[in-house]
């Protein structure tokens, strides 16, 4: 048995003690230990991550169609691998302790909260062990209706958003499915090597149109610009942890994708290649340009939001972005920075989610009009959050600066300004909303009504601790992160960043550990320099210059609604949801369509025509 | 030893920037007052600002963030210092580059955000809000000089450029080699220091100078330090960019000077601008010029 | 009216509590310079209340410029070090002064400017105006007429500086130790449930400032009536602390 048979053999363990034990009182913790051991199982191939080791192959494996179905990991898989039980971990952890009591007070199904939680580990695992692209797609779809069933949890709204995901995610299926019929049709095998070994060769319009299926099919999962409505909503419907989970890692499988089929087998350099026509740019340049405008787009629709969770969510929608540009790039900064960011983002997503999950959890609602002042009833998830939001707004010394700066560096080297230009924007539009989502609830006025709210209990505050002290060290000494994507970068053909623990070794380079350092030390002067000034005293949040006034607790005294006027008075008509428009017109379309086609098939409803497609389609692959 | 050697760098370089600071802030006064036919204040003026706000009996406090805003906003500055490369001292010049002191540069004001946050005075809030907007309006068309600047020179490192301007003298110039981008940078540079016409975050008859509604003793005391070292940051990076920096201090000092005073000088003559106005202007001119500056110097 | 002997006397407490320990090390190693520089920068609040706000413009502007002094106009009294009252105050309007003293950082001065804040000057027979400011706050400097112009209130500022100058102008510590007084005035004034958010008891204890004349039967009537103003502590564990308003 190999090391990946192990970790597979132990992933679907976990499956069935979630769903066995699950309701229990210690089965979360069963669960979260049964990921402890996960994670052992992926430091025995940890060689894989320093390459040491190229591949580890599953001992397991099928014929279809005189094709060998190969289950494998390399450094790729090995460093998603490593985010995914990291964050199957602490999610689960988090939900182990007064969470979980509380979610199962309240009616829901705890067993099926970590069954589904488990089975997304798994079905991820699945995926990125995929070793041809046969394998690669049945790991897809098995992900995506184990990403359904975890968002259609909460039921009502929840359910309507994961049908919404359900039927987005049969679309990219479709078009993923259609590429690979194509490269069936042109190379005559599922097989990464011969797609590789052919793509050199292919015509430039079945390179066209193969690359704008995968990438639709892929971008879906990831929720590219304009496929990127799905995903916050149903994400910050997710019961607690499952959206820490989520936002942290699962639309990263859409970009694992890609890397192995659009970078590694068909190569950038070959994107480089097609011209647009009657344009300056080429298929590199319009992914970099999709990118950027994922970067732009869903922040300044997260800039807008006034729901803690859906502003995280979408959030994340925008730094997937990030990822992509520095991954399209492809120069050696740039997808080490591509690369990093992922496990950069999962880290504090996570946390950030699960901050925003403890404030629900102690009072009851993360909207952001109605929170206030809760730095002093919960520090330590304040400093859990603000270490969270230092890190998603990219500025030292959390390790998001420098997976960002590694980005930025890869458009100066690269000479792409506007491309820079875009990707400044979004992290200046995520300073704004972070600040927002911060001040809002743990800064200015207590309520009244929180003057009781206690720190969030210890089974949430630890994974929190753990998630914060991750960001920093990884900030800190970013060569721990950058060695595994060095690997990544080995063996997916792409040139290797040259690193040394501090950052990145070149002309005009990074060391984050004299950085770091001396912000550190300057803090500490900084502070001399404050106690040098006399004996401060603590005032009533009340004493408060209010222009002459004496305030009450019943005077809401705290700036919190529309908190950019000025610049939403500028930009605000900007909005206009022209996606959302989009939406509703092929919605309609499809609906007209197939009520056209009701008499036929005597069934209206779309998501279940395409269905039976996919299963049309998949049956007449495999058999 | 080479190590001792730094760290008196490393000390020498935030006391200086105080220090230059503190006769900048002076000069900014003078400059105000002489515009407005007045005398302005004394020369030690600065100084007794500080040790009076220093030396209050009443601090007044919010509560521990309220502290550590203060203490971010000075330490952040402190760090920053060491980075920008001033005559006869590197400090940490190649460890990080201009896009790396860029955002270290914004970790005070996120102190200095968080610590107006915590003292839950809309007044304040209101201000940090108006801040950020109006750093939204100038930070993108200084990422423009700023790439430009990176392009022209093949660097990010600050230190390779300005030895690459003295080397080549005059004309390798960033103010000769991209002029647009040079007047970019003028132009934003009342924003970035926060000065008039575009302080409407601070406000004082509206909102009660806005962040610092709630400022008393040494944390304003700290807001003044900050103030001398975002005056010099300012001046340096400009120097530093278009001048050709500087070997010796001698050459070195009229340049910073000269770039705080030029904005001080026109401040004065224009009223205050409302915030949407302020990212209007910034996204209109100096994001047109710093975009045909860049056309021009990428070709 | 008050009687006379009522109105505390300056000389009795200098004497009394001439002593009171400066809390901040460096006041207490180089106090000199720290008065030099505290007189050399005056912030003011200026108040503008009455008329003779309007002499203030022409006193800051070219003509007279105060910033050659070191004095600045600020707009919260948190920065503020000197109080300007410049002309009569109405009972509302006392109020509020009282308010935005309080949270003026010490060392904290006030400066009646105008006849009508010593005496009441002309709307002495106004039932809405308070008339002795000094009953109310201890009030450092009074610059009379009506209205004083610009040369005498820079003259007045003048001898505020010289009075922080030899440290002799420490009437703020008068409205710890005395608080009680000044307390009894305001609330024949305004009610006796009057409270302001700025615990100044709590801060009187803070700086070692209390004397036994801070507390008396108007500080207990304030006790009486006032909801506890703490500021807010750090709470990891179920402690419950007791907010205005919490027991609406
Ligand atoms: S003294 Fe004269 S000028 Fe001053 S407030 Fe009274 S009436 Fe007005």
């Amino acid at each position: 048995m190999t090391a990946l048979d192990t970790l597979l053999l132990i992933s679907a363990i976990t499956v069935g003690v979630a769903l066995l034990a699950g309701n229990w009182r210690v089965g979360g913790w069963l669960v979260t230990i049964l990921y402890a051991l996960q994670g052992a199982a992926l430091l025995m191939m940890s060689g894989l991550g320093y390459s040491t080791l190229t591949v580890v192959q599953s001992s397991f494996s099928i014929e279809v169609l005189s094709e060998q179905l190969l289950w494998r990991f390399d450094a790729l898989s090995w460093f998603f691998a490593l985010i995914t039980i990291g964050a199957g971990l602490f999610s689960s952890w988090f939900a182990s302790g007064e969470w979980g009591e509380r979610y199962r007070d309240n009616g829901g199904s705890l067993r099926l909260f970590h069954g589904a939680l488990a089975l997304n580990v798994f079905t991820m695992l699945v995926l990125l062990a995929s070793g041809d692209l046969l394998t690669l797609f049945i790991g897809w779809e098995l992900v995506s209706w184990a990403s359904f069933l975890i968002m259609a949890l909460a039921g009502g709204k929840a359910f309507g958003y994961a049908m919404r995901y359900i039927s987005y995610a049969f679309a990219g299926a479709m078009a993923l499915l259609g590429g690979l019929l194509l490269i069936y049709a042109e190379v005559g095998s599922f097989d990464f090597q011969s797609l590789k070994e052919a793509a050199p060769q292919m015509q430039a319009s079945t390179l066209w149109l193969l690359v704008v299926l995968l990438t639709s099919g892929f971008g879906v999962k990831m929720a590219i610009l304009p496929f990127h409505l799905w995903q916050a909503k149903a994400y910050a419907q997710t019961p607690g942890p499952g959206a820490a989970f989520l936002g942290a890692i699962s639309s990263r499988m859409g970009l694992f994708a890609f890397i192995v089929v659009v970078v590694q087998l068909i190569g950038i350099s070959r994107l480089v290649e097609m011209e647009i026509p009657f344009t300056f740019l080429d298929a590199q340049d319009l992914l970099a340009w999709i990118a950027v405008f994922t970067i732009i787009i869903p922040t300044y629709i997260a800039l807008r939001q006034h729901d803690a969770r859906r502003l995280l969510a979408w959030h994340g929608v925008g730094q997937t972005g990030y990822m992509l540009l520095g991954i399209v790039i492809a120069n050696d900064l740039g997808s080490a920075g591509g690369l990093m960011h992922v496990f950069n983002y999962a880290s504090y997503q996570a946390m950030l989610f699960m901050v925003v999950v403890a404030v629900i959890h102690r009072t009851g609602t993360s909207d952001l009009n109605k929170l206030g002042g809760l730095f002093t009833r919960m520090p330590l998830s304040y400093l859990a959050m603000l270490i969270g939001i230092i890190g998603l707004a990219g500025l030292p010394p959390m390790n998001g600066f420098v997976s960002k700066w590694l980005i930025y560096r890869s458009l100066i080297v690269d000479g792409s300004p506007l491309l820079f230009l875009g990707a400044v924007i979004g992290t200046l539009g995520t300073i704004l909303s972070v600040y927002k989502l911060i001040h809002n609830i743990f800064l200015g006025q207590l309520r009244v009504e929180h003057v009781a709210v206690r720190e969030a209990p210890l089974s949430m505050v630890i994974p929190m601790m753990a998630l914060a002290v991750i960001v920093f060290v990884t900030g800190y000494f970013p060569g721990l992160v950058l060695d595994w994507t060095s690997a990544v970068q080995a063996s997916i053909g792409i040139p290797v960043l040259a690193h040394h623990l501090g950052g990145v070794s070149m002309k005009g380079g990074l060391d984050m550990i004299w950085i770091v350092s001396v912000l550190l030390i300057g803090f500490g002067f900084g502070t001399l320099v404050f106690f040098l000034g006399g004996r401060s005293r603590r005032v009533h949040q009340l004493d408060n210059y209010a222009g002459g006034h004496f305030l009450t607790a019943e005077t809401r005294y705290h700036y919190s609604d529309n908190f950019y006027p000025g610049l939403m008075h500028l930009i605000g008509p900007w909005y206009r949801n022209s996606f959302e428009w989009l939406e509703r017109g092929v919605i309609s379309a499809v609906d007209t369509l197939s009520t056209a086609m009701q008499g036929l098939y005597r069934n209206a409803h779309p998501s279940y025509l395409l269905l039976a497609a996919v299963v049309f389609a998949l049956s007449w692959v495999i058999v | 030893m080479h190590f001792l050697e730094l760290l008196v760098e490393l000390l020498l370089m935030p006391i200086l920037a105080f220090v230059i600071g503190l006769a900048m802030v002076l000069m900014m006064r003078r400059i105000g007052a002489r515009i407005q036919r007045r005398v302005g204040p004394p020369v030690l003026q600065p100084i007794y600002d500080i040790i009076k706000l220093y030396s209050k009996d009443t601090q007044i406090s919010h509560g521990l963030m309220h502290e550590i805003g203060i203490i971010m906003a000075v330490g952040g500055y402190i760090a920053a210092e060491t980075l920008l490369p001033v005559p006869g001292l590197d400090g940490l010049a190649d460890k990080g580059g201009a896009v790396t002191l860029a955002y270290m540069l914004m970790i005070p004001a996120l102190g200095m955000a968080l610590g107006v946050g915590q003292c839950a005075n809309p007044n304040g809030s209101i201000g940090i809000s108006r801040a950020l907007t109006a750093m939204l309006a100038y930070d993108i068309p200084f990422i423009l000089v700023i790439f430009g600047a990176s392009y022209v020179y093949g660097t990010t490192n600050l230190a390779e450029m300005i030895s690459i301007q003295q080397q080549q003298g005059v004309s390798s110039w960033g103010i000769v080699q991209m002029p647009l981008l040079a007047l970019t940078a003028l132009l934003i540079l009342p924003a970035i220091m926060g000065k008039h016409p575009f302080e409407i975050y601070v406000a004082p008859a509206e909102i009660a100078t806005g962040p610092m509604v709630e400022m008393s003793g040494k944390f304003m005391g700290g807001l003044f330090v900050m103030q001398c070292f975002q005056l010099y940051t300012a001046g340096v990076i400009f120097t530093t960019l278009f001048l050709g920096g500087g070997v010796y201090w001698i050459t070195f000092l009229p340049k910073i000077f000269l770039v705080v005073a030029i904005p001080m000088s026109v401040a004065y003559l224009f009223p205050r601008y409302r915030t949407e106005d302020v990212l209007r202007l910034m996204w209109k001119w100096p994001m047109l010029l710093g975009l045909i500056g860049l056309a021009v110097v990428m070709k | 009216m008050n009687e006379l002997d009522k109105i505390p006397v300056r000389q009795e407490i200098s004497v009394a509590q001439g002593s009171v320990k400066r809390s901040n090390p460096l006041a207490n190693v180089f106090d000199e310079l720290v008065r030099f520089c505290q007189s050399r920068s005056m912030f003011m609040l200026h108040y503008c209340t009455g008329c003779g706000a309007i002499e203030l413009p022409p006193a800051m502007t070219s003509r007279f410029d105060m910033e050659r002094l070191g004095i600045q106009p600020m707009v919260t009294p948190r920065q503020a070090d000197i109080l300007l009252i410049t002309g009569y105050v109405s009972v509302k309007t006392l109020k509020r002064i009282i308010l935005t003293y309080e949270q003026m950082p010490a060392p904290k001065y006030v400066i009646g400017i105008c006849s009508c804040t010593v005496n009441g000057g002309m709307y002495w027979q106004s039932y809405a105006t308070a008339k002795v400011l000094k009953e109310y706050l201890p009030v450092d400097i009074y610059i009379a007429g009506c209205m004083p112009r610009p040369e005498a209130v820079i003259s007045g500022l003048r001898d505020l500086m010289g009075d922080i100058k030899s440290g002799s102008a420490s009437n703020w510590k008068r409205y710890f130790q005395n608080y009680d007084h000044y307390l009894g005035n305001q609330q024949k004034l305004f009610d006796e449930d009057w409270q302001t958010p700025t615990d100044i008891i709590a801060e009187a204890e803070h700086y070692g400032l209390i004397t036994d004349q801070t507390l008396g039967e108007h500080t207990a009537l304030l006790q009486k009536h006032q909801q506890p103003l703490e500021a807010l502590e750090f709470s990891l564990g179920e402690k419950r602390e007791k907010i205005r308003g919490e027991n609406q």
